[in-house]
């Protein structure tokens, strides 16, 4: 306990913190341009001077610890008198053109100078100049504006760990370049711009169409690119969103972005957005009214369920839905139609890794905050790249890298290339992970003792891991060191916590179940909490909102009469007791037992793997409704369109990979009607009542159906979202460790791993492009102009042999297809891997993709037969 | 008297390894090794050795400091980025006679068990770095040294003297000063314990331990004992590098070893410790040269640099050219030195050039006074120093200068 005083109030303190901060806790303003919460202290800009007692120079309050009996004064006549001088010299080179900058009125310079008064210019000789460069598609920088806080530069080196910009020359010269030049080379986060103080790195998107001041509202709300759910701040103006920002100290995100988050709102004004609903009419689609488009939807879907039963109906729901949209999206359908066929996009990976992790550990065994990522001792990334697909979540990994946690990278990890990792790389691409994971755990568990805190789980995994191969086999199969998995091994034998990170690449394979038993041991050798990587904001919310064939809201199964009991109750209608088909098996079944399909955000037509087979599935339909924001591939083939709304337009809730729940909220609709509405009006005249007012409404449903939800309102998510276990129930499954050996199966027989892919042979494997997030993103211009288009990444000494060149033409085809794209030669790749992204809606890997369904989990494992790759 | 730092400099071949040998040299390292790290600091704690970069700081406590910190790998640097203007006695040093400075730096790191040493070496000594590791070699071939002991060539920056700006520098990164504490003694070289001694700090320890805290002690002034390097420069018949006790005086180094003030001229100002030391007036010249007694006489030792300027000079351009010197190596960390640097060499500019105009005087005095004392680290204090001295003894030079070109009356 330290006591000391500031401005004479006596400020009692546990631990010493900075003067600014022991100031802050007291209400007492200090005024700073170069610190950050977040950023690594500097002390460059010295307009925090403060006068303590006993110490002759006036001192920096940013970085000077408080001590018992210091004596602090903030605003005495010497300390404003520097403060005044500082300002001084920061405007004698920074241009007086408030009028035309974009930061005027959020500006940090401009409000001091406001608070301190301005200065008579006694500075007559000429300022220094810089030209603006505007080279970027989306940073524009005005480093005459610069007051070299390096808040920028901290930010890309210490949090971002892109250290793409640095301070360039010296002295009154210095300013902030990208290493790269006039153009950036480096991951767009934006994080840069959104901590500078002043004007001198600014977004391009909406440059001089708005003043701060006039910005009519700013909404709190979550993003909608990812499953980290980042908390965001959509400042609109004129119907339309002018700026995304997040603050400090909000959210799961604590204040950061990726590009996507801060660059990609701009679809949500595309000019090529649905408007009014479609029907077909003699094989065309027209407008139609909104009761005409309902009637009809509602009329043929009952028609069908009369002739041919419920079973005959299919929904098919995407990542981008809130929890009450999906919420009333299966009970349409169970209720509604009697059908349990519905599924989601978690069905690629999400849903059957989780549900195996969940069978082993109990529900909530991959509730696990981010932010204790960086806390933990050790931390494995597995196959994956959270970088890419869920970067704000990368970043946490890259900050634990920083601290000098160990890392571990198994498989390439394009994200951590350049971060201090280990990594256990296999020679050549892809497709190996499950091996070299083999190889750590069964190492592991001769080295590591266990905790011994349930005895028979680790009897159950010992077995196991006798059958795993050792690390000198993995060595053959793989071309990873003996060496380096023993050592790894050894690094890991004291860590006591850690976290591991995996996600779709483990899950989409036909050794799913030896993948997640391998993830689960590994967990609880290294006491570990366990992420999944979810691509889609709400793919959690697909699983708990029972958004499944098996599974009721609550992740309650659907064969057990009891919970099918409660929510026939509040439903008011029976529900079909067998488990519905999965999401490809509803494809492969379209125009056999499958006539009609509901697809609701959804773009089967590009977003699942043999395209061509799927769109011939597709055509097969009786009937195919689709609610989009866009004309996909699939809307352009359906009887009935909806237009649905954006994420911005909506409110409702999204759960995250995390499981927390948290709020979205409306910033401003155009036109439109709220998704929701669509299906409670299909809803009505397929006979569901509906008495909902809102989606409070609905939520409030969900807490009575949901026994995982119960007791939540809309009232209770507020700030920060609610976590898991929410305020329900789990399943009654029980979490306790003892039972979780039985719940190891397959431990009795020795592990399965496929053979790992011949070296010799080119692979192709889906890349996740770091600015995209589907086709969506692409209605994004930034984001286009940021990434161009459709890419096929390969290393250069692969391109050399197959005589393409960066920048090339190529011609990919499969078996199952083929597509134009870009070669792009980048060095580090794995020699036999061509990595081709699905985000793309004029080339897309999903057309060279065929798929083999993974027989348990009916996931889609991806196949490639016939790779080949041309110059044109 | 005893020269123990550049004695043998006469010697053509001083440089070379045996003739270093020949004059003892590596004796007191032997010795050195042979007694417990421990007591090889409590000996340099002793003799009372102070550090010749400038601060004058205490060596035996810094390394007592470092070698207290239970952190390893420990790291010696020698800071031989000798930039300061007016100063070349390191180089001396570096280029005749770098034995002994390899000698005191093995030394430093049997004393601190450190892992390693560096060098760090101003980037405009190519000469030095020749000299320097062709004698690092052959102490490596003779089996003097048991440790990697590299150079590091810096870039041309003033602000790597500065410990901690050397210390970015040599982990590759800007250089720029860093936050304080923690000190290098406790963070420092990739966050190990580090200590940076200067290359003539580093020299006195050969004599300090084959001689003996004692006879050191008896050399110099009883609060800064030792030689020292005076480099001299500017308006003297003999301009060069002079190893004199501590406490020789102003009047001594420059009328006696330097011959005195260049074609019999009278002395109009003379800098006693480099650029960044304030200027004195000729009636101060009886100071003896120590880092306490120059402090009394309104200046500071510093690296012991003697400008002498002798009358015809114009001290407006000598100011000038200072400013624009600090002006071209303030970093750009912090405000007050990036952006008053160079206001305060436009203001003299124009004076210089015969544009000053009323209140300028005033002007540069408010402007300096923003600067000193609000700075991230020393170097935007000595430029306002320079400023706010000249003006303080030469006030009604520079009263008289404005509206004056003096170009042509100057006679340098």
């Amino acid at each position: 306990m330290m006591t000391l005083t500031i401005n004479g109030r006596k400020v009692e303190l546990e631990a010493p913190v900075t003067i600014l901060e022991a100031a802050k806790r007291n209400g007492i303003d200090i005024p700073t341009l170069c610190h950050h919460p977040a950023l690594e202290l500097w002390g460059g800009c010295r307009m925090c001077l403060v006068e303590v007692e006993k110490m002759p120079r006036l001192q920096t309050a940013c970085t000077v610890r408080v001590a018992d009996g210091m004596a602090v004064r903030t605003e005495t006549p010497r300390v404003v008198a520097a403060r005044k001088a500082i300002l001084e010299f920061l405007l004698i080179n920074h241009p007086l053109e408030c009028p035309t900058c974009d930061k005027a009125g959020i500006c940090a310079l401009q409000d001091l100078t406001v608070r301190y008064g301005a200065v008579a210019g006694r500075f007559e000789e000429g300022k220094r100049v810089f030209p603006e460069v505007v080279d970027d598609p989306v940073i524009v920088r005005n480093m005459k504006r610069c007051i070299m806080c390096t808040r920028c530069v901290r930010m890309c080196d210490g949090v971002q760990g892109a250290s793409a910009i640095g301070v360039i020359e010296k002295g009154a010269r210095s300013h902030i370049e990208p290493f790269s030049g006039g153009r950036y080379n480096c991951e767009y986060c934006g994080n840069c711009l959104a901590v500078c103080p002043v004007g001198a790195i600014m977004s391009k998107l909406h440059r001089y169409t708005y003043r701060p001041w006039q910005m009519e509202k700013t909404v709190k709300t979550i993003c909608s690119f990812c499953g980290v759910g980042c908390t965001l701040r959509l400042e609109v103006r004129d119907e339309s969103i002018k700026r995304v920002s997040a603050e400090f100290g909000d959210g799961v995100n604590n204040g950061l972005l990726c590009g996507r988050g801060r660059f990609g709102y701009e679809y949500v004004d595309s000019p090529e957005r649905l408007k009014t609903p479609m029907i077909r009419r003699d094989g065309r689609l027209e407008r139609a009214t909104w009761d005409e488009a309902l009637d009809y939807a509602a009329g043929r879907l009952l028609e069908i369920k009369k002739e041919n039963g419920g079973g005959a109906i299919g929904g098919i729901a995407g990542g981008r839905a809130t929890n009450e949209e999906i919420y009333l999206f299966q009970k349409l359908l169970r209720a509604g139609f009697g059908s349990n066929n519905i599924d989601s996009i978690a069905r690629l990976g999400l849903l059957p890794a989780q549900k195996i992790l969940e069978d082993i550990f109990g529900q909530g065994a991959v509730a696990n905050l981010i932010s204790g990522i960086p806390r933990s001792e050790a931390v494995l990334v597995v196959a994956s790249d959270p970088t890419r697909t869920n970067p704000v979540m990368g970043l946490e990994v890259r900050a634990a890298a920083r601290a000098g946690r160990k890392v571990i990278a198994i498989g390439h990890i394009d994200g951590l290339r350049r971060h201090r990792t280990r990594r256990l790389e296999a020679k050549t691409g892809p497709g190996q992970e499950t091996m070299i994971m083999a190889g750590l755990l069964s190492e592991l568990l001769k080295i590591k003792p266990l905790s011994g805190e349930n005895p028979e789980f680790e009897e159950a995994i010992k077995a196991w891991g006798k059958t795993l191969p050792g690390p000198d086999e993995v060595e053959k199969a793989t071309g990873v060191s003996a060496l380096l998995i023993s050592g790894t091994a050894a690094d890991l034998k004291d860590v006591s916590t850690s976290s591991i990170i995996a996600g779709r690449e483990l899950a989409s394979s036909m050794d799913i179940r030896t993948n997640m038993m391998m993830l689960a041991a590994l967990g609880y050798i290294l006491n570990s909490r366990i992420f999944l990587i979810s691509e889609h904001p709400n793919e959690q919310g697909l699983i708990e909102m029972g958004c499944s064939p098996e599974m009721l809201p609550g992740e309650r199964p659907v064969d057990v009469r009891t919970f099918r009991e409660k929510c026939e109750q509040a439903w008011g209608a029976g529900i079909n007791p067998e488990a519905g088909l999965t999401l490809m098996e509803m494809i492969e079944q379209a125009g056999a037992s499958i006539k009609a399909l509901y697809v609701m955000g959804e773009d089967p037509a590009f977003g699942l793997p043999s395209r061509g087979r799927v769109k011939e599935a597709l055509g097969r339909l009786d009937f195919l409704i689709v609610q989009d924001i866009f004309m996909t591939g699939t809307a352009a083939m359906a009887d009935v369109v909806f237009p649905a709304l954006a994420w911005s337009e909506k409110d409702g809730t999204y759960t995250n990979l995390e499981k927390r729940i948290q709020r979205l909220k409306k910033a401003v609709i155009k036109e439109g009607i709220e998704d929701w509405r669509i299906l409670a009006e299909i809803g009505k005249r397929a006979g569901l009542p509906s008495r909902y007012r809102g989606v409070a409404d609905i939520f409030r449903e969900i807490a009575q159906v949901s026994p995982i939800h119960a007791g939540l309102g809309f009232e209770s998510i507020e700030e920060g979202g609610v976590l898991w276990p929410y305020k329900g129930k789990p399943l009654s499954v029980s979490s306790s460790p003892s039972s979780a050996a039985g719940r190891f199966p397959g431990s009795g027989k020795a592990v399965s791993i496929s053979p790992p892919p011949d070296r010799n042979v080119l692979k192709l494997v889906l890349d996740k492009p770091l600015l995209h997030s589907g086709t969506l993103s692409t209605h994004s211009d930034a984001l286009m102009d940021l990434t161009g288009g459709p890419e096929a990444r390969l290393c250069p000494e692969t391109g050399g042999k197959l005589g393409i060149a960066d920048g090339d033409a190529v011609k990919v085809s499969t078996g199952e297809g083929q597509i134009s794209l870009r070669a792009r030669l980048e060095s580090g790749l794995p020699e036999d891997a061509l990595f081709i992204s699905n985000d793309f809606r004029e080339a897309g890997a999903f057309e060279l993709f065929g798929y083999q369904l993974e027989p348990e989990s009916k996931t889609p494992v991806l196949t490639v037969q016939n790779l080949k790759v041309e110059r044109l | 008297m005893i020269k123990y730092l550049l004695g043998n400099i006469d010697n053509p071949n001083a440089a070379e390894i045996e003739e270093y040998e020949k004059a003892g040299g590596y004796r007191a390292l032997t010795k050195a090794l042979s007694m417990e790290p421990e007591d090889v600091i409590g000996e340099v704690r002793k003799s009372g050795l102070r550090g010749r970069g400038g601060a004058g700081f205490p060596t035996g406590m810094k390394w007592m400091f470092a070698a207290n910190d239970p952190k390893f790998p420990k790291y010696v640097i020698c800071n031989a980025d000798e930039g300061e203007p007016g100063t070349f006695k390191d180089r001396h040093i570096l280029e005749k006679n770098p034995h002994v400075l390899i000698e005191g730096m093995a030394i430093a790191v049997h004393a601190l068990k450190a892992e390693r040493g560096y060098i760090y070496l101003r980037g405009e000594y190519p000469e030095a770095e020749k000299s320097l590791q062709k004698a690092i070699n052959d102490a490596y071939r003779k089996g003097y040294l048991g440790f990697p002991l590299h150079i590091h060539r810096g870039a041309g920056a003033y602000i790597c003297g500065e410990e901690t700006a050397l210390i970015e520098s040599l982990e590759g990164k800007r250089g720029q000063p860093r936050l304080k504490p923690p000190f290098p003694v406790n963070a420092g070289f990739f966050g190990g314990p580090t200590v940076i001694n200067n290359v003539e700090t580093l020299a006195n320890l050969p004599f300090i331990m084959a001689s003996g805290a004692d006879s050191y002690l008896k050399i110099g002034s009883p609060e800064c004992p030792g030689n020292k390097l005076f480099p001299v420069s500017g308006h003297v018949e003999r301009p060069g590098v002079f190893e004199l006790p501590m406490g020789t005086t102003l009047r001594e180094i420059i009328y006696e070893h330097a011959g005195g003030i260049k074609n019999g001229r009278a002395l109009k100002a003379v800098i006693p410790g480099g650029i960044s030391a304030p200027v004195l007036p000729p009636d101060k010249i009886d100071c003896p040269m120590d880092f306490v007694s120059v402090q009394k006489y309104g200046s500071m030792l510093g690296s012991g640099a003697v400008m002498v300027f002798a009358e015809g000079t114009c001290l407006v351009k000598v100011a000038w050219r200072a400013l624009k010197f600090f002006e071209h190596e303030s970093c750009g960390k912090c405000t007050p030195c990036r952006e008053g640097t160079g206001w305060l060499r436009s203001i003299l500019e124009r004076i210089e050039n015969g544009q000053g105009r009323e209140g300028d005087i005033e002007l540069m005095e408010d402007v300096a006074g923003n600067i000193a004392g609000n700075t991230f680290c020393p170097l935007g204090d000595g430029a306002a120093s320079v400023a706010l001295n000249f003006i303080r003894h030469f006030r009604s030079e520079f009263e008289d200068h404005i509206g004056t070109d003096c170009r042509k009356m100057a006679v340098l």
